[in-house]
């Protein structure tokens, strides 16, 4: 469903992505795994149309994102590491915005029961989410995506800052998206998570893919040991590496 | 969608608690400013009625004397301001409100305001059309410069171009959004201070007051439209929000402040106004010499002949009417092309110069707005001079019915040119000169005049879009 062809940016001198090949299918939540600067950001803005591509192609669902922009982006909800809201507004009036700006409209108790299956509390729903903790928002951020109903979802280390119990909440609605056939694309540092949550991962290193793993087949212990590999070896590894799975 | 943007923009606006400052001193200005509009309105209009009364009473009640004195005596003419000046004062302060007119001259209007200001006065009246011509621009700016470059500060803007919205809909969205607010603020003061014009105003007929009141508030839409898309442009365009609001205070100074000025100087530089000294001696030298270079003396006797033969007459003897009033009426028919050159040439100038100024007004939205406005409240140059000509032609006829009249009541004291000055008339017979009334051009004259000024308008709104559609078109959330 997100397919990254030969995928290529580079920003100025510098190759942020190096022809990347990766597949995420309906019910994979994909975790990419790699230091700051490795591409995984670039890789989501690329996805998203908010930049365009030096070489290769993204296709959600088929579509290529740089011909078709609006209309991939119908198909993709985006979870960002801070989900930013307007602050004026309330937790129900920016799920009903950013749902009218994705083309859908719900009534007041379906965004009520979108909130809910988040787990925001019942009170915080009418009070203006300048208020928020980043955990609250971030809940928001999910409801934002639920109620687009998107084929696919973009996480740029949504969980980053979260307290392990709201983090621990978000994985459950991660797989019960998972559960209901989204492919996900999740950038994170976090290996437990990633192996916990995760059925796949893939780990990038200076703009390539060097490895990817079935959560299934590895322990924690291993995705910690692969991992650290690639970041200690020097690039003839990884480029040696590059596309080996 | 275009409207679920609106609908946020305009609660995000509303909410905020700097919209409450901004909005209150808006609010409070242009009241202030409409309400000293009204008070200043109906004080003039009160005194405009009642003097014209009194000059037409003093007329009519001038004793009895002889009629050529009593065109000496003379009478005032005051100008009568349409309903709309309560809103737009315009060039009222220097142009003068009230204008002699007397036998053998022909005279400027008097009573200018701001002869009796002091330097303060300078910087314009406080009026509606001033607060909205330059504080509704930077209402715009204030509530509009963080449309596109605070939401790229904050972050939000990543997610709304997440979700599949176009650039252009967002832009109509937050147009249509922060147009509302405007609106809202500044339409329910101007209808508060319209409302309470028409209710307890004083009652004044206008020419087409409907068409006009729309067409101002329809140029003054897209004067705030330019301002808007002008806004949304530069946020969208530029880096942060400071920068935007750099840029926009800047263009707002350039329009509201140096262009203006700059029109005003430089049309003054092109087409120089007389200056009034020697002009009022030429034009006195003028009407010695003779239009022609042949003095009025012996111009009438050159003339004499074919004048007398008119009558049927050869000699004064002859004359079925008084040859000294009969002359008088020619003298005043002598200066009539020396008023119309000279007067024509100071009124070309000023003329000259206010389309100087229009033609500038393609630099700077604000120049094409003010020309309009003025001219729509009926308070420009074109209707001062309307009134002025109302004035002349109503001078004249007001000479030629008193000399005519003269000429024929004194018939029998034909004995030379001073014969009949010792004729003494009922002062009843003044009332043969109907008091004095200001039909101003219709509207029709105005629109022809101004439709540059309209295109202008149209041109700026055009090319604001223009920008804002380019600028939005090129939106980006990160650097490419």
């Amino acid at each position: 469903m997100l397919q990254a062809t030969k995928l290529t940016k580079n920003y100025g001198d510098i190759e942020a992505l190096k022809g990347l090949d990766m597949t995420v299918e309906g019910g994979d939540i994909y975790c990419l795994l790699g230091a700051n600067g490795a591409g995984k950001t670039t890789t989501i803005s690329l996805f998203l149309n908010f930049i365009r591509p030096d070489g290769g192609t993204a296709t959600v669902c088929g579509l290529d994102v740089a011909e078709q922009p609006l209309e991939t982006k119908k198909l993709l909800a985006y979870i960002p590491e801070q989900v930013m809201l307007y602050g004026n507004l309330t937790a129900l009036e920016n799920l009903r915005y950013f749902s009218q700006l994705g083309g859908h409209d719900y009534s007041q108790d379906e965004y009520r029961d979108f909130l809910r299956r988040v787990g925001l509390e019942e009170e915080a729903v009418d009070r203006r989410v300048k208020t928020y903790s980043k955990g609250m928002r971030q809940k928001v951020g999910v409801a934002i995506a639920l109620a687009k109903q998107a084929r696919a979802l973009l996480l740029d280390e949504p969980t980053a800052g979260l307290d392990p119990k709201a983090s621990n909440e978000f994985s459950e609605l991660l797989l019960n998206l998972k559960s209901h056939g989204a492919a996900i694309l999740m950038a994170t540092h976090d290996l437990f998570r990633a192996k916990e949550t995760g059925t796949r991962i893939g780990i990038m290193k200076e703009g390539r893919l060097v490895d990817e793993l079935s959560t299934g087949e590895v322990t924690h212990a291993d995705v910690e040991k692969i991992y650290l590999q690639h970041m200690h070896a020097g690039g003839h590894y990884a480029q040696d590496g590059a596309g080996s799975a | 969608m275009i409207a679920s943007i609106a609908r946020k923009e305009f609660s995000e606006i509303v909410r905020d608690g700097r919209f409450k400052w901004t909005a209150g001193i808006m609010a409070l200005l242009l009241l202030t400013a409409l309400a000293a509009g009204y008070q200043k309105y109906s004080a003039y209009m009160d005194i405009q009625r009642m003097s014209q009364d009194q000059t037409n009473a003093q007329w009519l009640n001038q004793g009895d004397k002889n009629p050529h004195a009593g065109a000496h005596y003379g009478n005032y003419a005051f100008k009568p301001a349409g309903p709309l000046a309560f809103f737009d004062n315009g060039i009222n302060n220097y142009a003068g409100t009230a204008l002699f007119m007397e036998a053998h001259k022909q005279n400027f209007a008097i009573g200018r305001p701001a002869t009796d200001q002091s330097s303060i006065g300078r910087f314009g009246d406080l009026s509606g059309a001033m607060i909205l011509q330059l504080l509704m621009p930077l209402l715009i700016i204030f509530l509009g410069f963080t449309a596109f470059s605070g939401e790229r500060e904050s972050g939000t803007l990543r997610q709304v171009l997440s979700m599949g919205v176009s650039n252009r809909q967002l832009l109509w969205g937050k147009a249509l959004g922060i147009g509302g607010v405007v609106l809202l603020i500044v339409g329910l003061c101007v209808l508060a201070g319209g409302l309470a014009l028409s209710l307890t105003g004083p009652s004044t007929e206008s020419e087409s007051l409907g068409a006009r009141a729309t067409l101002m508030a329809l140029s003054y839409v897209l004067y705030g439209g330019i301002f808007l898309f002008l806004t949304l442009a530069v946020s969208a365009w530029a880096k942060n929000a400071r920068t935007a609001l750099m840029v926009l205070i800047g263009f707002w100074a350039f329009a509201g402040f140096l262009a203006p000025k700059a029109a005003v100087e430089i049309s003054k530089a092109i087409h120089p106004t007389p200056a009034f000294g020697k002009w009022m001696a030429d034009m006195r030298s003028h009407q010695m010499r003779g239009f022609d270079g042949v003095p009025p003396f012996v111009r009438f006797e050159q003339e004499s002949r074919e004048i007398f033969a008119e009558y049927g007459a050869e000699s004064i003897a002859e004359l079925p009417v008084y040859v000294g009033a009969l002359r008088l009426q020619k003298f005043e028919e002598y200066d009539f092309p020396v008023f119309e050159q000279h007067y024509g040439q100071l009124r070309d100038s000023y003329t000259n110069q206010r389309r100087l100024q229009d033609r500038i007004g393609i630099v700077a939205p604000t120049l094409p707005l003010r020309s309009l406005s003025m001219a729509l409240a009926g308070t420009d140059l074109i209707r001062h001079v309307n009134f002025a000509d109302a004035a002349e032609a109503y001078r004249r006829d007001m000479v030629l019915k008193v000399n005519n009249y003269l000429g024929e009541a004194a018939a029998s004291l034909n004995t030379g040119y001073g014969g009949g000055n010792v004729l003494i008339a009922d002062e009843a017979i003044f009332a043969m000169v109907p008091p004095f009334r200001f039909d101003s051009r219709g509207l029709q004259a105005t629109l022809a005049e101004h439709a540059g000024n309209f295109i202008a308008l149209m041109l700026w709104l055009a090319a604001a879009l223009g920008l804002a559609l380019w600028s939005v078109q090129r939106l980006k959330v990160e650097e490419d």
